[in-house]
């Protein structure tokens, strides 16, 4: 009897941190990998053969296709750059410049991952359409109301995401990425 | 406490110790085995858009139809699931002057090659995919008419080819989707003797 409680205290706790461990790191960001600079993480490796088993598994889950190495790499925002996470109902503003790359688009979804329609009818910029300031640098706004210059509407109150992918980017294909220089995600406020 | 009690006390401990241990076997085997049994996976949503062997246009990506997650709305996107059983494959393609890029991934939907207009050195995609054992084959018996094409040997027997072109704006859609429409991913290789097809879309 006491033989047959044990064994089952053996199997649930088996059970309950094998498979509770692996869906845990399955729903948060990708553990392995991840280069953050300023409010914005990429993961280079994702687009190479050497990826992790994490992010295999996740890709698999997700049934996302990743830019590869060649292609380009994608920086993805969750959070602005003091930290809080982002949020459709305040506005923010991305300004600055971005790495070098032959050519870059900034995509928004929201917290589950689809694009939010809008009678816009945007839902990226990409670096030939982007109104730039005359040094070069752009500033774009993210918000459900109209702003003047670039507006990247948004529809939703809850999370948002961000995605810059720079295509044909030295950056891309390993840890060339070092000390870039992202564009700075800054809350402009929240009503 | 009794002394029976305490060894009692201990032994579930080592169960639970156990338990703890067999519980990290289960995590890595879960995170191996999961990309075998996905069904939501990049290779299982491309059966969807038609029959393995042939490019297939994705729908642009648009609020509500998405063909996958997380694709770029601004890219036009043609897809192509393949095996390298019956031997290697050729893709063929005209492509826009401007960015496009190709990226080839395995079955578990990891990528395995990729390449983009400007690393390509030209304006058109031919490319052979060749497991290996193929590509020792090709170099053994050249074949002529595959002089000009991209050969690359992946260490795999299923998986897709992905290709993204650049859609500066809305306009634009249109062409890139005769383009993409119009691209192949043939088994069939031309065989030594035959001269090699004029290409109607090559530049001089």
């Amino acid at each position: 009897m006491r033989l047959l409680i044990n064994l089952a205290i053996a199997i649930a706790v088996a059970v309950i941190v094998g498979f509770g461990s692996a869906a845990l790191v399955l729903d948060r960001e990708r553990l392995f990998g991840a280069v953050t600079r300023g409010a914005w993480t990429a993961w280079p490796d994702t687009g190479s053969p050497d990826a992790d088993p994490y992010t295999a598994a996740m890709l698999a889950r997700t049934g996302e296709v990743p830019l590869g190495a060649g292609e380009g790499l994608a920086f993805s925002a969750e959070a602005d750059g003091a930290g809080a996470r982002l949020s459709g109902s305040c506005t923010y503003r991305i300004s600055g410049q971005t790495p070098p790359a032959r050519l870059w688009t900034l995509t928004v979804y929201d917290a589950d991952g689809h694009l939010m329609d809008n009678p816009a009818h945007r839902t990226a910029f990409h670096s030939r359409e982007v109104l730039r300031h005359e040094d070069g640098s752009f500033t774009i706004s993210v918000s459900r109301a109209a702003q003047p210059g670039n507006w990247l509407p948004v529809t939703t109150t809850e999370g948002i995401r961000l995605i810059l992918r720079l295509y044909d980017t030295p950056l891309a294909g390993g840890a060339r990425v070092g000390a870039v220089v992202m564009p700075a995600l800054e809350k402009a406020g929240c009503p | 406490m009794t002394r029976f009690a305490r060894r009692n006390g201990i032994r579930t401990l080592l169960y639970i110790l156990g338990g703890l241990l067999l519980g990290g076997i289960i995590h890595i085997a879960v995170i191996l085995l999961l990309p075998d049994f996905a069904n939501r996976d990049a290779w299982t949503s491309l059966g969807r858009f038609g029959p393995d062997g042939a490019f297939h246009r994705l729908p642009m990506s648009e609020p509500g139809t998405e063909p996958l997650p997380y694709l770029d709305p601004q890219m036009a996107y043609a897809a192509c699931r393949f095996s390298l059983d019956d031997g290697p494959i050729r893709i063929k393609a005209t492509m826009p002057e401007d960015f496009w890029s190709i990226a080839v991934f395995n079955r578990r939907g990891s990528n395995v090659y990729s390449l983009n207009d400007r690393s390509a050195e030209r304006a058109d995609i031919d490319l052979v995919i060749a497991t290996p054992v193929q590509m020792a084959q090709l170099r053994e018996n050249p074949i002529a008419a595959l002089d000009q094409s991209i050969v690359i040997e992946v260490p795999i027997t299923r998986g897709f080819a992905l290709i993204r072109s650049f859609v500066a704006d809305p306009t634009l859609v249109g062409r890139a989707e005769a383009l993409l429409g119009a691209a192949s991913c043939s088994a069939e290789l031309p065989s030594d003797d035959t001269p090699p097809a004029a290409d109607p879309g090559e530049k001089p």
